[in-house]
């Protein structure tokens, strides 16, 4: 307010403006602000409109026709048939199934891990904050030779991991069909939870000391401080970690193409592979394309309504 | 005036060269061991000789094993000219087809020096030739020597071999030399040769089986059921799938994945993980493709079998020896714009001196008997794989038609899902009948 | 300060949580430790089971990867480079400005924001048919451009959220002296509160460039060999050559290598600037 007073007052005499006329010019400056802001936006809208844009027309148009390899540009208008036999496949909605077990196991996992060590690692790492770069290691690595490597790493006859549990008398076969579903997540787990950790721990470290101080006063300190006060401070982070993690864990595609390419036969199969497998190994592009424009159709359903809730609770 | 003059000359000696510019042909041929290897020599003398007399120069592509072809169709059908020559397989010439250049004109005297008939055939589809044929395949039977040798002199062992067979087999069986086997000693064996099912064996498993769903882990398998008189159909066109020849051979590897004669990760094994298994002395003997000799026979990287294994013919069903083979092949892409040059290229692949440069290096081409014979010393392998291809060898009723490969990858995905245990042997047979209903109908 | 009385508990307890932490340390590394150690054991080394701890170290590996003849792998090097960074770049190019404008205009906060939040959520896999056949007809399949879009795609959400979580901490003090000045919304945004967000851009450049270096499915399928991408050419190796773990390993390590650096001086960024950004956001 006052900014506005030096300006208008600036190098002339003027006579000071009724409160009502200071909104207006308020609001007027600020429309003003707004219109020309809405050039910054361009640039985005512009680079997302057409690299996301024209594939999501393209994606309507594929969907409705006749495409095979043989002929990229359709071969008749064939209405909803590629969504019928898309959404008719049983293997759909086992891969389906599949990737929501997945992501709800691996996040549970995830922030479980992270939040014990949260609490059992924080104190260390107050004093030795370099250490937690130590832990970050995995997620720095690609999901897709992270899979590899697990490959070499649990191969029954060079690997390490089933050298040395021998020795220890266990055997035990990562990827027999026993153990492969326990594999495919331990991998993920054992690389994301850092992910978790990483947030959690900041937000652990952004309480203020005070709190614990103060905790400490009425007798809460060690796990106590930590289930009672610390918990649930930080359980917005908690929530927004799970939400983003659990989101990757679903498109789970790069480590399990590489080390099982979604067998034995579908068992490890994922909602992503499914795609791929759907596109690049059959003639039809059809029903690819229209199960892509389903998930794409859901997925904003599910955000829109999403927000509309979280908005609505703000509200309140 | 001489400024300009000289210009003028250097400018049009330029232009001249220019229009003489390299032309590069790009090969997408297949990955892997000692073929890839020598490939590489032969692209590099042909840089040096018949290339340079033209101006062009070659160089190779790979892409991985795993999604290959998958790759390959979604690239030849976007018209992609980043490859002029791509990979030509028995089983795949025909879904190609639409995507090559037949090389009608290569065949000539001096090809037929070099190829038998059944070569050019193994690269033709409805009356077109469209790939030089580069490697055959068959699949041999590796197996320990020395375990070998135990078992057919040690009394002990052989006690316990008929008492293993009796109690998992129904019959005491005596053990016989591999090339006498029939499919029945290789699962006896397999027993034995399995720790945990005879603490006295020497090494962990009597074999190594390739599930992961692959097609190229059916074809493998699918000498068995040949073996025992399978088919993809009869000679009126029915599927014939349904067999007890079929039965029999996919209940035998359930069997030795059930028993543990075979890694438990076997479910995830392919070519690679295979042949670890065994090079690294755990396994007493499986059945791999033929290209897996010229590695395996490496002291220096597998010293754990160096000289202590042989070669020799799959084991006989009820009718006989049956072995699946094909022949890859490299031939040129329709989108290419080099075909010329891709054409002088193949032309010199297919000469009598390239083909023996291949061989020398570790590629086994599906040559005539008299260039086998010149090359025996150095691969006894090529005799082998030679005669088995033509005394045993199988191709389905069907196998090369335009559909051979999605049936392959079809039954691949039923079958591994049968012997992994998410069905049960009827579904996937009747999946796999439905399927290949479907694609033969088209 | 509290004084605790039991000194000799409080040891036990440091101990152990040094010893968590090195069990933890160590078991989600294994891998990487693995790896790196194969990639410079002798073949006969690798290929003997139980794999052996001590051993004498060997070169050839890397020279066997690196030297040209094999497969090209500097060149996959080189391709990883340039995606990342011109993806990196552009991401940045276009969120800043878009950043600036939610925050402290309120523009597009209610639409924009959550669609591009959206994109990080959708299984990608969904736009690599449509991507792959609209390259294919204007001919960016398999190069250096097409490949930066798309690692720009990916990396505009992060960005954003970065941007507008640390633009919401900003004063607003800077844009009103800004205004005083005379400043245009360019001004303000490029003279003033750019320089100042120096710390966010290096966050959000190591972070967009680790997630497009560490990009796998989109290198898959439009790549085939000139713009092919380090984490496609490793898996090359592994199939291509079957059996050789050493070449592998020795890819693989040259893999991880940039983006495990860089990562190490990334990391301090990421924790903070996301919790502010999803929170806020």
């Amino acid at each position: 307010m006052s900014s506005q007073i030096k300006n208008c007052y600036r190098g002339r005499a003027v006579r000071p403006l009724k409160p009502q006329d200071w909104c207006d010019r308020l609001m007027n400056l600020r429309e003003q602000e707004r219109k020309s802001a809405r050039i910054f936006l361009v640039g985005m809208c512009a680079f997302l409109a057409l690299i996301l844009g024209f594939p999501t027309i393209a994606n309507i148009w594929f969907s409705f026709n006749d495409v095979t390899f043989h002929n990229l540009t359709g071969e008749g208008y064939s209405g909803l048939a590629n969504y019928r036999e898309a959404l008719s496949n049983p293997k759909l909605w086992e891969a389906l199934g599949y990737s929501l077990k997945f992501g709800v196991i691996c996040t549970v996992f995830e922030v479980g891990f992270a939040l014990l060590l949260v609490f059992i690692l924080h104190p260390l790492l107050l004093r030795r904050p370099w250490l937690t770069a130590i832990i970050m290691m995995p997620m720095m690595v690609s999901p897709a030779l992270m899979g590899v490597m697990y490959r070499l790493v649990l191969n029954e006859f060079v690997g390490i991991v089933p050298g040395y549990l021998d020795m220890i008398g266990v055997t035990m076969n990562f990827l027999s069909l026993k153990h492969i579903q326990f594999t495919v997540i331990a991998i993920e787990v054992l690389q994301w939870t850092p992910f978790a950790f990483l947030i959690l721990l900041t937000a652990r470290q952004s309480l203020p000391y005070d709190l614990e101080e103060a905790a400490a006063v009425d007798g809460a300190t060690g796990m106590r401080l930590n289930i009672m006060v610390v918990l649930p401070l930080i359980t917005p982070a908690i929530i927004i970690v799970s939400f983003i993690r659990f989101i990757d864990s679903f498109r789970v595609f790069d480590h399990i193409f590489v080390l099982t390419g979604g067998g034995p036969g579908n068992s490890t199969t994922s909602l992503s592979i499914y795609i791929y497998k759907l596109f690049f190994k059959q003639n039809d592009l059809g029903p690819a394309v229209a199960l892509s424009m389903t998930l794409l159709i859901a997925s904003l359903a599910l955000l829109y309504f999403g927000l509309k809730l979280a908005v609505r609770r703000n509200d309140r | 005036m001489k400024l300009i003059k000289s210009t003028a000359l250097m400018a049009s000696a330029i232009t001249i060269s220019a229009s003489m510019a390299f032309a590069e042909i790009t090969i997408l041929a297949w990955p892997g061991g000692e073929p890839e290897e020598s490939l590489r020599q032969i692209v590099k003398s042909y840089n040096e000789t018949a290339g340079a007399e033209i101006g062009s120069t070659a160089e190779l592509l790979y892409f991985s094993r795993d999604n290959f072809f998958d790759k390959m169709l979604a690239d030849s059908a976007a018209g992609s000219k980043e490859f002029d020559i791509m990979l030509t397989a028995t089983y795949n010439v025909g879904k190609y087809a639409p995507f090559m250049e037949p090389i009608n004109d290569l065949i000539d005297d001096d090809l037929m020096s070099v190829f038998p008939q059944s070569a050019i055939d193994s690269q033709s589809f409805e009356g077109n030739f469209y790939g030089i044929p580069t490697d055959l395949g068959v699949h041999f039977l590796y197996y320990r020597t020395d375990l070998m040798d135990e078992l057919m002199s040690n009394a002990d062992w052989q006690a316990k071999y008929a008492a293993i067979s009796m109690e998992y087999m129904g019959t005491a069986m005596q053990p016989k030399a591999p090339d006498d086997w029939t499919w029945d000693d290789y699962m006896a064996s397999a027993l034995f040769f399995t720790k945990s099912i005879n603490s006295d064996s020497p090494v962990r498993y009597g074999t190594v089986l390739q599930l992961k769903n692959l097609l190229f882990n059916v074809m493998i398998w699918q000498g068995i059921a040949a073996s025992y008189g399978g088919d993809w159909m009869d000679s009126d066109g029915n599927i014939t799938v349904d067999s007890a020849g079929y039965r029999r051979a996919l209940e035998l590897y359930k069997k030795l994945v059930e028993l543990e004669a075979t890694p438990a990760d076997s479910l995830s094994y392919e070519y690679a993980e295979a042949n670890g298994a065994f090079g690294t002395g755990r396994v007493a003997f499986y059945t791999q493709w033929s290209a897996a000799y010229a590695s395996l026979v490496n002291a220096d990287e597998f010293p754990a079998i160096a000289g202590k294994f042989d070669i020799t013919h799959q084991p006989a069903g009820s009718v006989g020896i049956k072995t699946h083979f094909h022949a890859l092949g490299l031939g040129i892409n329709a989108a290419s714009e080099n075909k010329d040059e891709a054409r002088a290229f193949l032309r010199y692949l297919g000469t009598e001196n390239a083909m023996k440069m291949y061989i020398k290096g570790g590629g086994q081409p599906p040559v005539v008997g008299r260039i086998v014979s010149e090359v025996a010393a150095d691969r006894p392998d090529m005799v082998m794989m030679s005669s088995h291809a033509g005394d045993y060898g199988k191709v389905m009723a069907g196998g090369t038609s335009s559909s051979a490969l999605d049936i392959y990858t079809n039954q691949a995905e039923n079958f591994t899902g049968y012997w992994g245990g998410q069905l049960d042997i009827d579904t996937a047979i009747a999946n796999v009948e439905e399927f290949m209903a479907n694609e033969f109908a088209n | 300060m509290i004084v605790t009385e039991r000194k000799p508990f409080d040891k036990i307890v440091s101990v152990s949580r040094w010893l968590i932490f090195g069990v933890v340390a160590l078991v989600i590394n294994l891998p990487i430790l693995s790896t790196v150690m194969t990639s410079f054991k002798k073949t006969g080394d690798i290929n003997t089971s139980p794999p052996v701890f001590l051993f004498e170290p060997t070169l050839k590996h890397y020279a066997e990867v690196l030297g040209s003849g094999r497969t090209d792998f500097p060149s996959y090097i080189l391709n990883s480079l340039v995606i990342g960074t011109g993806g990196s770049l552009i991401a940045i190019l276009v969120s800043f400005p878009a950043a600036y404008a939610i925050v402290r205009h309120g523009v597009g906060r209610s639409w924009l924001l959550p669609l591009v939040t959206n994109i990080r959520t959708l299984p990608l896999i969904i736009y690599a048919i449509p991507i792959y056949l609209m390259y294919q007809l204007v001919g960016l399949l398999d190069s250096w451009t097409g490949m930066i879009l798309i690692s720009a795609t990916i990396s505009i959400p992060v960005a954003l959220v970065f941007f507008v979580g640390f633009m919401q901490d900003l004063p607003l003090d800077l844009d009103e002296a800004g205004k005083l000045d005379g400043a245009s919304q360019s001004d303000i945004l490029w003279k003033i509160i750019f320089p100042l967000s120096r710390p966010i851009l290096v966050a959000v450049l190591f972070l967009s460039f680790i997630t497009s270096w560490n990009e796998f499915l989109f290198g898959l399928i439009l790549t085939t060999k000139v713009a092919v991408p380090v984490t496609v050419g490793a898996t090359f190796f592994v199939t291509s050559y079957g059996i050789k773990w050493g070449a592998t390993a020795a890819a693989m390590t040259l893999g991880i290598l940039p983006p495990l650096v860089l990562g190490m001086f990334a990391y301090p960024y990421i924790g903070k600037s996301m919790l502010s950004g999803a929170v806020k956001g």
